[in-house]
């Protein structure tokens, strides 16, 4: 029987992980990042916006008969996801910070940490699946591809992917919800956090006007310009825009305009029509490979957002980053978004788009309707 | 193996004697103090039996102990009641704290002397024990003055110069106050040696239970509530009595100073014992504190190299239950404010505190050692 520590959020997919490696005779420890604090009123005290789900996490612990450890990795996650979410909305750029935080804050310190508490095996509540052949280890999609989240997991720590399991790996969010209810675990029926966790209130224009102050550019008004440089209107702040959104860029225009394009050098919006937006070459940087890399010539699959559909490519330049030429022209390719790139089931990592080119009309629109004013957060494992 | 439990500082577990004394005054007894029958009579009876006993345990008269809900009500109490009735009385208050004061006296100065309220100074203290007398002795240059010095320190065991810290208030015609929750049982404790204004216990430190405090209140002494809505407790503490944990409280306090003297001498040769092995198997360890006088149920142990957190989540599952630095603050692993005043806010150790009681025995230090040095090792990357 080994020790195998489960990294539990409080959430019901993670609280589901920690009870089958009970079933499954393991010697269980459960860790819980504390990653979050706001100050409930300003100037007075501190409110944990994560200890509900500590406590959580605790009570089903407790309930599993398993120890349960919490650690304080709030610096960690201040430098790591906040300050570059900021830094990233302030280029003009639109960040995943669930993947950052994935890669960095939750996963980056547990290696370590399950040493020093004896643990071989890593777990997580995440759909997805490590496979672990005397070859090597790899990451797959997860069996349910409604609820996959390997799409966040392209940042992990290579050296982490040996020691990881995912025991939800082959199960569908109803059947998790279903064998939660069955075991009675607390947080059986909690529902799934859609926001940010840093930004409660939904709109992250407040967190970047108190971070980068109300005058930053990327918080000045500034030109909607089309692709010939026509000035159309203006604008808010080129923040509060990400490429490929429709809403927000207000009336009175003959067909539906999508931004196209930030230019944080000028505070110029470029916008145009849906026809303008389709792109067949992206270039990714801070690359991390959870595999051999690939090689020029390679061909991959792509997958540009979370929940949007995997396209194929040839990679056509390989190195300090890589360019992929894309089989047909995707929208909104967003600079700041990660790309993940698999072969067939398997996460061969990725990057971040920095920047996308080869205008031609898309044949993947925006799906479902116009893509999201926010990263799409992940849903919490 | 049953697991040992080396963190008393934190809390302790109930004694028997104080379950069972309590037990009246959770069911038949259940009246309300004030209340003027016989049920009323019966509970406001047992609170002044309490309230005798807690004051004869430590030197002052029943009159002067205010039951609270505990430490922390009582030190807010002291500080934040001290500063309030200073004013009210036209006086500008200078509050004057040590840097290694429980945070129920930290922050409740810090809000007292908010926006302008009062004039917080704060005390150097040395790794020897050492408060910054000087500092204390200019304090009184500015107005009144309201000190507050711990007795026993809750993450070391270092017992502050009250005595020197009691000489220069009272020459100067100050209030002191001291929060005695770790000294306790410990130490001799008694509000004429050195001789304090205001002097906070809790029960749960001593086998009683928790939720019960007292704060005693040296008569003269002026103080405004905190909360508002009765007469109870003389006006400082409104609200309908725990007859059931003022009764527990005043057995464990009578209990722990009567059987002080010789704890204190078992629990100090059982803390050497542990030290002298942890020093033996942990070549680089440091005891904070060690060139301070020291009460005798806490050794704070410091480890270069290794993670705080995971060090005591170590210990646990390896079935010694110690904490890193306080149990306060859910989660929260942020820096240790003693640690830092008395090693500097780069301090590269990470502590862990071993905190001794009545249960504890020395098959218990013994294990408890070999466990710190297996997880140390095993920390600093041998095999898991």
């Amino acid at each position: 029987m080994s020790r195998v520590l489960v990294a539990m959020s409080g959430g019901v997919d993670s609280s589901l992980a920690a009870a089958l490696l009970v079933e499954q005779g393991h010697d269980v420890v459960g860790v819980t990042m504390k990653t979050f604090c706001y100050s409930a009123t300003p100037g007075h005290g501190k409110t944990c916006c994560g200890l509900d789900g500590i406590a959580d996490a605790r009570r089903v612990a407790v309930s599993l008969g398993i120890p349960h450890f919490v650690f304080d990795v709030e610096e960690d996650f201040e430098r790591d996801v906040i300050e570059d979410f900021v830094a990233e909305y302030a280029v003009g750029r639109t960040p995943n910070p669930c993947v950052r935080c994935n890669g960095y804050t939750k996963f980056g310190g547990l290696l370590d940490r399950g040493r020093a508490l004896g643990c071989d095996t890593i777990a997580s509540g995440h759909y997805a699946r490590a496979l672990h052949e005397p070859d090597g280890s790899v990451l797959l999609r997860a069996v349910d591809r409604d609820k996959d989240q390997s799409y966040f997991l392209w940042g992990l720590p290579p050296g982490l992917l040996p020691r990881l399991h995912f025991p939800l790996g082959a199960l569908t969010k109803p059947e998790v919800r279903a064998r939660a209810r069955a075991l009675r675990l607390a947080t059986a029926d909690k529902p799934e956090s859609q926001e940010i966790c840093f930004v409660p209130t939904g709109d992250y224009r407040d967190l970047l006007v108190k971070r980068l102050g109300p005058r930053h550019p990327a918080l000045e008004s500034g030109p909607l310009v089309d692709v010939n440089g026509d000035i159309l209107g203006e604008h808010r702040g080129y923040a509060g825009f990400t490429v490929g959104q429709r809403k927000g860029l207000g009336g009175g225009f003959v067909e539906p305009m999508f931004v196209l394009e930030i230019r944080p050098e000028t505070r110029e919006v470029v916008v145009g029509p849906r026809d303008a937006l389709g792109r067949d070459r992206v270039t990714l940087s801070e690359l991390n490979w959870l595999s051999a890399e690939p090689k020029v010539g390679d061909r991959v699959g792509v997958q540009l957002r979370h929940r949007a559909p995997e396209v194929d490519g040839v990679v056509i330049e390989a190195g300090g980053s890589l360019t992929l030429e894309l089989a047909h022209p995707v929208a909104a390719v967003t600079p700041g978004q990660s790309a993940v790139v698999f072969d067939g089931e398997r996460v061969l990592g990725g990057g971040r788009i920095l920047s996308a080119s080869g205008r031609r009309p898309p044949q993947t629109l925006p799906s479902p309707s116009a893509p999201r004013r926010t990263a799409d957060p992940a849903p919490r494992p | 193996m049953t697991p040992i439990y080396l963190d008393h500082a934190a809390t302790s577990p109930l004694r028997t004697e104080v379950r069972e004394a309590m037990q009246p005054y959770l069911h038949e007894s259940f009246g309300n103090p004030s209340s003027v029958h016989r049920w009323g009579r019966a509970a406001s009876a047992a609170l002044d039996e309490a309230r005798a006993t807690c004051a004869a345990a430590l030197g002052a008269r029943p009159g002067e102990i205010v039951f609270t809900r505990g430490g922390t009500e009582s030190d807010n109490l002291a500080v934040m009641g001290r500063v309030a009735r200073l004013r009210a009385d036209g006086l500008e208050p200078t509050v004057v704290i040590s840097a290694v004061e429980h945070k129920a006296v930290l922050e409740s100065a810090e809000h007292a002397c908010a926006r302008g309220a009062g004039t917080l100074v704060v005390l150097g203290v040395t790794a020897s024990g050492e408060v910054d007398l000087d500092r204390l002795g200019r304090a009184f240059e500015r107005g009144h003055v309201l000190a507050s010095i711990m007795w026993v320190n809750n993450e070391t065991g270092m017992l502050l110069p009250l005595a020197r810290v009691a000489e220069r208030v009272r020459e100067a015609g100050g209030t002191l106050h001291t929060d005695a929750v770790q000294a306790l049982g410990k130490v001799p404790v008694s509000v004429d040696e050195p001789g304090v204004d205001l002097l906070t216990v809790t029960g749960h430190k001593i086998y009683g239970p928790k939720g019960a405090g007292l704060l005693y209140v040296r008569a003269g002494t002026a103080l405004s509530p905190l909360l508002h809505g009765g007469g109870q407790e003389r006006g400082l503490r409104p609200g309908t009595q725990d007859v059931a944990g003022a009764v527990g409280l005043a057995v464990a306090l009578d209990l722990a100073v009567r059987e002080q003297a010789q704890e204190a001498i078992r629990l100090q040769a059982l803390r050497d014992d542990l030290e002298a092995r942890v020093r033996a198997t942990v070549a680089d360890a440091r005891i904070n504190g060690a060139a301070a006088p020291r009460a005798p149920h806490v050794s704070s142990v410091a480890i270069p190299g290794v993670d705080g957190a995971a060090l005591v989540a170590r210990l646990d599952l390896d079935g010694v239950a110690a904490s890193g630095g306080s149990a306060c603050n859910s989660g929260a692993s942020a820096g240790s404010h003693v640690i830092a005043a008395l090693y500097g806010s780069d301090d590269p150790y990470a502590t862990v505190r071993f905190s001794l009681g009545r249960a504890t025995g020395t098959g218990d230090v013994e294990r408890a050692a070999g466990v710190l040095a297996a997880a140390v090792a095993s920390l600093r990357g041998g095999s898991a």
